[in-house]
């Protein structure tokens, strides 16, 4: 896909949206100088920064018009648009009507004008974005009323154009408040003002263009708008080549807007995260229906509240001189010679350095039945703790869950054995509701095949009581077993009376070792220990 | 040990060489604390430059052992003898010893080193027949840590901690300062100055992305200075921060690779 018409011809390539995800979360917090945003992905919705919550929602990829690596582009512009918001803006309403959309649109103004101060490089995919959306924009013939004048105001404010025609006093008001509105972002700019000062300013902008604040917005994804209309490379090369002229200085116009248009300098990242989805594909997910397994699919949550960075970091803390610890072992031979044992007639006198490492590989099966509701989030932020630390200390590991959905028995996979622990797990997770029994035995089963290919050494399951299906339970432990993986339960007690309670209980499912543990938080020790031992 | 012939560049923008100097004068040791590439290092050659004393540098990592700073025996000639370590050495000259990555060490080397650093001044060599070596009243010691989040570093212990009981902060300079480390170790073109500035804010993102585990690897100062020199052999910026940059992730996957030229390719223009 080198060359421009290339990358306008049809594309039957997929980008997962956990590749989507981890790139969003990286650029946006870099981008907007905020180490805590999230990422939320839904369907056919326009991209949205909340301030407040460090949120920005943005939506798949085909919510956008053109090839894939096209659809690619914009969603960046977009995600760009947004974090520069979350950087400069300190709030952003509704679109859905008059005033929010105006002050959103005048503060799209001025945080691409404060971004492109730092982000000079973003230029070309900006003018690639606007070019792209001139296709998307609504015909103004085809828009009526007040509306008419709110699409108008945004096309001629952002982009110096109309599409389609605005006549007579109508096209003098949105001139007219157009110019007022690029000397209030002028302002802003030169004086630091934020988005309080631009606010004050927007009930004069709705008398100018003779709204009034809740004059309703309709929202339409560019998809919808595109109905009927043609989209071709030759349009796209005009229009592209129309806005070079007006906003760059380029002494080659033709060429700067070839470029902008093949947008090499993307197309290798577009090329890489395209790999690494195919990748993602054939390790993890392969007839994953086949197997009775099923993966939480849902893109727009927010797993922030499960993800406890402060236990995380103490966990990871405890087990750094794991990850990086040298031992000294006296040997019979080797280079470093020690005089004490040799004198002191020991046998071993040798000294040598071993790198200390965990090459265990380890499954993980988490209950998530309905006894645990009361102790849901710190459960869940004590394995997404346990998750980041044997991820940091580079161990083998795969994460299942279950739970029971309108009756059937689910087995979920959140981290599948060959692929890398990343910002997809805590959100699978997040999504899983605790519900139904403990029928541990079906799990066993389902997870079965799995455990052939990936041959864990250890199975460790974290369930917090008696299984529904006590002697399959027993049948299955033992075949397991059978397949040298060794098995392991962790019981979860609410306080340590039950904690040992559950861990009797658990000794009597033929499980090799059975711990129990009363402090959630205590789960990732435990679990790691384990790995040691 | 090192003896400066030339003249160290470094910039004190937090007035670090004037806390140091008082703590030396005070008899206190001090402790550095910042990442790696803050010019730690630079400072304490420095420092001990203008003091016109001869500095003992050992740079710890998990595979430093006692002997290397006490001693050990050798077998000559049929004599067995005692070859002094470098904090020995310190001792008996009144030298500046200089603990570079003190919490690489490993428990055991600490301990030895702890002996020596309290009030007494002193060390007892079981490994020379019990002598006793007492510091010459010059003796000082600075040391330095990185922070825990870096690979390889341990929590200094507290008795530790507390031999030295002057602790500074080197943190990355804000990013004028930064550029004028950087001019004062090769010239930067008028022209190129923007592309300077803009390799200096690369440089301090991804420094922040490390700083939360995001990505695997923080640039120092050394990679602003080694963009410069490319920028002076002619180099496109683009292509220099690709080199210096972007380049040094791949070793953790293409992604990684890309995430850090995105960066690239939003911050400099063609």
């Amino acid at each position: 896909m080198s060359t421009s018409s290339q990358a306008l011809g049809p594309d039957y390539t997929h980008m997962r949206n956990d590749v989507l995800l981890d790139i969003a979360i990286f650029l946006s917090r870099r981008w907007s100088y905020n180490p805590n945003t999230v990422i939320i992905l839904t369907r056919d919705r326009m991209p949205l920064a909340k301030i407040d919550k460090n949120q920005i929602t943005l939506p798949f990829l085909n919510y956008y018009l053109g090839t894939s690596f096209q659809q690619y582009r914009q969603w960046r512009v977009g995600l760009w648009y947004e974090s520069m918001r979350m950087h400069y803006s300190t709030k952003v309403l509704s679109y859905e009507h008059a005033f929010g959309f105006l002050l959103n649109t005048i503060e799209t103004k001025r945080v691409e004008i404060l971004g492109l101060q730092i982000w000079e490089g973003m230029m070309k995919e900006l003018i690639f974005n606007e070019g792209m959306s001139w296709f998307a924009r609504p015909l103004l013939n085809s828009v009526y009323g007040k509306t008419k004048i709110i699409e108008a105001f945004s096309q001629y404010f952002l982009t110096g154009y109309l599409k389609g025609e605005l006549y007579g006093n109508d096209f003098e008001k949105v001139k007219k408040a157009s110019s007022f509105a690029h000397d209030i972002v002028h302002d802003a700019v030169k004086n630091n003002y934020h988005t309080e000062w631009i606010e004050r300013h927007i009930s004069t902008l709705i008398k100018m263009l003779g709204l009034d604040a809740l004059t309703s917005v309709p929202i339409v994804a560019p998809k919808t708008r595109i109905a009927g209309l043609g989209m071709n490379q030759s349009d796209l090369v005009k229009q592209i080549e129309k806005l070079v002229r007006r906003n760059t200085k380029s002494t080659d116009p033709d060429r700067t807007s070839r470029q902008i248009i093949e947008g090499s300098d993307l197309l290798h990242e577009f090329e890489t995260l395209l790999k690494e989805s195919k990748k993602t594909e054939n390790k993890g997910y392969e007839s994953l229906e086949n197997l009775g397994l099923s993966v939480p699919e849902i893109m727009d949550i927010d797993p922030s509240p499960i993800y406890d960075a402060d236990l995380i970091r103490k966990v990871k803390a405890k087990f750094r001189d794991w990850k990086t610890g040298w031992i000294e072992r006296h040997e019979e031979s080797g280079e470093e010679f020690d005089a004490e044992s040799y004198t002191e007639m020991l046998p071993k006198n040798f000294l040598t350095d071993l790198k200390l490492s965990i090459k265990t590989r380890v499954a993980i099966v988490l209950d998530h039945s309905s006894s645990i509701e009361e102790v849901e989030l710190q459960y869940k932020r004590a394995t997404v703790a346990l998750c980041e630390a044997l991820n940091y200390l580079g161990i083998e590991f795969a994460v299942y869950a279950f739970s029971t959905e309108s009756g059937r028995v689910k087995c979920w996979i959140i981290k599948p054995p060959k692929l890398k622990w990343s910002a997809t797990g805590p959100r699978r997770l997040a999504q899983i509701r605790a519900s139904g029994g403990t029928p541990l035995a079906e799990i066993y089963g389902l997870l079965q095949a799995i455990a052939k290919s990936f041959k864990p050494d250890i199975m460790v399951t974290l369930t917090d009581g008696e299984p529904s299906d006590f002697e399959a339970v027993r049948e299955m432990v033992v075949s397991y077993r059978k397949m040298g993986i060794h098995m392991v339960a962790l019981g979860l007690g609410r306080n340590l009376n039950d904690a040992i309670s559950i861990g009797h209980n658990l000794k009597y499912l033929t499980y090799e070792r059975s711990l129990a543990v009363s402090r959630l938080e205590d789960i990732p020790q435990k679990v790691i220990y384990l790995l040691r031992n | 040990m090192t003896t400066e012939i030339f003249e160290i560049n470094y910039l004190d923008w937090n007035n670090a060489l004037e806390i140091l100097n008082k703590a030396y004068h005070a008899g206190l040791f001090a402790l550095i604390i910042g990442p790696k590439g803050t010019g730690k290092t630079t400072l304490v050659r420095k420092f001990a430059s203008e003091l016109k004393k001869e500095l003992y540098s050992v740079n710890f990592s998990l595979r430093t052992r006692e002997s290397h700073l006490v001693g050990s025996k050798t077998l000559e000639k049929g004599q067995i003898s005692f070859v002094e370590g470098i904090l020995v050495k310190s001792m008996r000259q009144g030298g500046l010893l200089y603990l570079d990555e003190l919490n690489a060490a490993e428990a055991d080397v600490l301990l030895r080193l702890d002996e020596a650093l309290d009030d007494r001044r002193q060390i007892i060599l079981k490994e020379a027949e019990g002598q006793i070596i007492n510091a010459n009243n010059d003796w000082s010691v600075i040391a330095t840590i990185n922070p825990l989040s870096h690979v390889g570093t341990k929590e200094l212990p507290p008795q530790l901690l507390s031999r030295f009981p002057i602790r500074l902060r080197l943190e990355y300079p804000p990013e004028d300062i930064e550029l004028e480390i950087v001019q004062r170790h090769t010239t930067v073109d008028k022209s190129r100055i923007d592309d300077m500035k803009r390799a200096i804010k690369l440089a301090k993102n991804l420094r922040e992305a490390a700083a939360v585990e995001e990505l695997y690897y923080s640039p120092s100062l050394r990679e602003s200075i080694a963009f410069a020199k490319l920028l002076n052999a002619g180099s496109n910026a683009k292509q220099a921060a690709e080199i210096v940059y972007a380049n040094a992730y791949d070793q953790w996957g293409q992604v990684e690779y890309q995430k850090v030229m995105d960066m690239i390719t939003s911050i400099f223009v063609d």
